[in-house]
């Protein structure tokens, strides 16, 4: 009161006007979004006592008298009419300064910047859900930014605002500001930050493990399953389970040992069947089931075996015998009857195997997980069982690959992955080749398998024959875990994966260095320190959760280690047998930018592409070892980061030819795509990275349609990936279809079989010809 | 114009033999994506469509 006294202040007349119930000057006031709302002088005087409260200076009385004042500034400058918010705001700092409550007006101007900071991030936020809620896929880069959601559907959107409205969140309160900038700004990606807080990436799921303990999914038990229909189904379960717990890809590391034990248990059902029926025919006889199963369960129990695809020799001789003193059949009968049986249950065996295996694979491309939003981002590995069943399990889950979805259509998932090992498939002698020759085929017309290479030495070295869990594996697009510095002892590929990644932008540090090598390399370890420091902080959120966060992943023992907490435990320990990875984008352009040329186009600069990222993997390492966590360097697969940082980088450099010119960076240490090079070529240069990305690597190179069909030339080409080392590779041709006649190959213009144009129409009688012609258009199945 | 139902596969197609089929029909056209595959094109983002659109293809011509 003294204090307000001492000052001069001005006069209140508004108040005062009032006071004589005058009808105020001032009745309305215009609010940000435009809108008009009545005038209440004690939002104004509430606001400068909350500042004044939070400073400890003045009391509610000062606050309604500085508020007298700024009424009566108002009505000066707007006599009549109605001030707006932000007038209003400026006024009060003014008068609060005026009366000297300068501590209050600092105050209050804080309040306002970070008032203003979240309208901007919550403006933001509203214009993002705004595009996901109007705007169609087609016309919306945003909703397409991953292929694999529909941005059309409800749970598509749904989930694409709740991970704007995540993402929002996670960068005002989660990240530390430098990493927040570096983010913004673009010199680092955090992949799936929209996760951030909530789970980590990937995992490669043993299934055979899950089985054999029976699992649960949420409400009820599953039993171990007792037929390959069964395996099958399951295994698409548990994809689909586990995927509701991570964001990134579920991976089957030992699909063809998994399913051998299905087929294995269809074969006896079968054969016991068929044995039966055959028995009970000759005998004229029915309900001689559980007479011939103890003898059967007899004959298995002296040998050592139960009846399956390939037993040892004197099996059937002995049963044979068994048989036929049990059933009183001519043992000469009896012996014939056994061989026809036998080949009757392999036939079964191999038709319920391709139907298990058609409809794993319908399956996993229907099936919907993560909020019915996406289909779940599976991959399954096989290739190196060399036991009959395994072998029937991978023919004919090949041969479903083949044949394609119900209209011939290519299956887009599961992604195959055929293990490729010298003495198991690789060479001509070995007991698989016949296998690794069909997955060259069928990858020649549907893309799928990809193939990881087992004799390449950074994966040999971990190789132990007859322990697959030590064989190689891959998930999603390309992420490998292998290496286990927090456990030496589990250096293995189940039951593990990703726990989250980075990556940085190569091509900006080039750009900044100015041909500057030393500035370069300084550069790209401030970001490598800042990258492993972010990565440890996201580490620590993921690290606090409970295994009850994670109900399958944790919850049913899928992660390595989980089967021994509790439901209430943390999960920090068991984590660390994921891995932290660091990735890269661009190269080619980092190249271009420090050198004047990428590593496809002269010698010398293979070289110097090789310095970048063995630096980077050393840094990998070190850190691995300074914290006994698995540190990892990732070529990233860059789905979504392709264009992002490119996009930045133009606007504060400009387009610069063969560096910034193009809509997209180059996928990690991949020749660019637009650049002539033989597909030899390509392989060699690129084979060198593979052993260097840890974390993950794939190399491509594209064929044409005709070349890709030639499987000779398709299997050199595998073959020489293999001879190259390199450690995960495709080859991609155009596969297109038309579904009005169902030819599927290379269609340029003109369908080759049909002669339509794109959208154009041909008559039914030409498709009732072709269909007479082709038999296999619509119900396509296997190659012959 | 002969009108006949034809039975095929359990689905019962009304076969009008001079109708023609196809209006509005475009081709399928799948490519990998990043290590995976996407069921139309349609799907990916601007960035990756143009960079399909600039592969190009490698020849097996010369070896190394």
């Amino acid at each position: 009161m003294d204090l307000l006294q001492q000052k001069a202040g001005p006069t209140f007349s508004g108040a005062e006007i009032n006071k004589k119930g005058l009808i105020p000057v001032i009745r309305s006031v215009i609010k940000r979004d435009g809108r008009r709302v009545l005038y209440d002088q004690t939002k104004i005087a509430s606001a400068i006592l909350r500042a004044m409260e939070a400073v400890r200076e003045g009391n509610a009385e000062d606050a309604a008298r500085v508020a007298d004042s700024v009424e009566a500034k108002l009505e000066a400058i707007f006599p009549a009419k109605s001030p707006d918010i932000e007038t209003i705001q400026d006024t009060v700092e003014h008068q609060l300064m005026q009366y000297g409550f300068n501590d209050t007006a600092k105050a209050y101007i804080l309040y306002r910047a970070n008032r203003t900071h979240t309208r901007d991030a919550n403006t933001a936020l509203m214009k993002t859900i705004n595009e996901i809620t109007q705007e169609d896929a087609i016309d919306s880069d945003l909703k397409r930014d991953n292929a694999n959601i529909d941005g059309n559907t409800a749970m598509g959107s749904m989930l694409q605002i709740g991970s704007a409205g995540a993402k929002a969140y996670n960068e005002m309160y989660l990240l530390r500001p430098e990493h927040a900038k570096a983010f913004r700004e673009g010199d680092i990606y955090i992949h799936d930050f929209d996760f951030y807080h909530m789970t980590t990436t990937c995992t490669q799921i043993d299934i055979l493990s899950l089985f054999h303990n029976g699992f649960s999914t949420g409400h009820g038990y599953l039993r171990e399953p007792q037929s390959i229909a069964s395996y099958a189904a399951l295994a698409a379960i548990a994809i689909q389970s586990n995927q509701n717990d991570q964001h990134g890809g579920q991976s089957i590391p030992n699909f063809d040992y998994a399913m051998a034990e299905g087929v294995g248990k269809t074969y006896r059902k079968n054969f016991l069947r068929i044995l039966t029926d055959v028995i009970e025919d000759k005998k004229d006889e029915d309900e001689l089931q559980d007479a011939v199963e103890k003898i059967l369960n007899d004959v298995e129990r002296i040998q050592g075996e139960l009846a399956k695809l390939q037993n040892s020799p004197d099996f059937d001789y002995r049963l044979a015998a068994a048989l036929s003193d049990g059933m009183g059949i001519a043992r000469e009968d009896m012996a014939h009857m056994l061989k026809r049986v036998r080949a009757r249950a392999l036939k079964r065996t191999d038709k319920d195997t391709y139907q298990a295996m058609e409809g794993f694979v319908h399956n996993l491309n229907t099936m919907h997980s993560r909020a019915g939003a996406q289909t779940p981002f599976s991959s399954i590995n096989y290739g190196t069982d060399t036991t009959p069943e395994g072998r029937m399990a991978m023919r004919n889950v090949l041969l479903a690959l083949d044949a394609g979805l119900g209209h011939g259509e290519t299956c887009i998932f599961p992604i195959h992955i055929f293990k490729v090992k010298e003495g198991v498939n690789y060479n001509p002698e070995d007991p698989n080749y016949d296998l690794f020759r069909l997955s060259c085929k069928v990858s020649a017309k549907r893309l799928f398998p990809n193939f990881v290479f087992l004799d390449s030495p950074y994966n040999l070295q971990y190789y132990v024959p007859g322990r697959p869990e030590t064989e190689v594996a891959t998930m999603g697009c390309r992420t490998r875990v292998m290496g286990n510095v927090y456990d030496p002892s589990r250096q293995i590929a189940y039951s593990r994966g990703n726990l989250s990644f980075t990556s940085i932008n190569l091509p900006r540090i080039a750009l900044e260095s100015h041909h500057d090598e030393a500035a370069f390399y300084k550069r790209l370890d401030e970001l490598l320190e800042l990258v492993a420091q972010q990565l440890l902080d996201r580490f620590e959120i993921q690290a606090q959760k409970h295994v009850y966060n994670f109900p399958f992943l944790m919850g049913q023992g899928v992660w390595l280690d989980s089967d021994k907490l509790h439901i209430t435990d943390t999960v920090r320990e068991v984590l660390k047998h994921g891995t932290l990875s660091i990735g890269f984008i661009g190269l080619a352009e980092t190249l271009t930018a420090l050198y004047g040329h990428h590593h496809g186009e002269m010698p010398e600069m293979e070289e110097k592409g090789l310095e970048i990222i063995r630096h980077m993997r050393e840094f990998c390492d070190k850190k691995s070892q300074a914290i006994k966590m698995n540190f990892t360097l990732l070529a990233t697969p860059a789905e979504g980061l392709s264009g992002k940082f490119i996009a930045q980088d133009q606007k504060r450099f400009g387009k610069i030819p063969g560096i910034t010119d193009r809509e997209y960076y180059t996928n990690s240490f991949h020749i660019p795509v637009w650049y002539p090079i033989s597909a030899y070529d390509k392989i060699r240069l690129e084979a060198p990275y593979h052993a260097l990305c840890n974390a993950g690597h794939i190399s491509y190179v594209e064929l044409d349609g005709d070349t890709a069909r030639n499987v000779e030339a398709f299997e050199q080409v595998v073959r020489w990936m293999h001879d190259c080392e390199i450690g995960y590779g495709s080859i991609n041709h155009p596969v297109d279809r038309d579904p009005v006649c169902g030819y599927v190959g290379v269609i340029g213009d003109v369908c080759p079989r049909c002669g339509r144009r794109e959208g154009h129409r041909v008559p039914q009688r030409r498709i009732e010809e072709l269909k007479k012609l082709y038999p296999d258009i619509v119900a396509f199945r296997g190659i012959e | 114009m002969e009108n006949q139902a034809v039975e095929k596969d359990n689905e019962v197609i009304l076969d009008n033999r001079d109708e023609k089929l196809g209006e509005g029909v475009g081709f399928e056209r799948i490519r990998r994506i990043t290590g995976y595959l996407v069921g139309t094109m349609d799907k990916w983002n601007d960035a990756k469509r143009a960079e399909e659109r600039d592969r190009v293809k490698h020849s097996l011509a010369e070896n190394a």
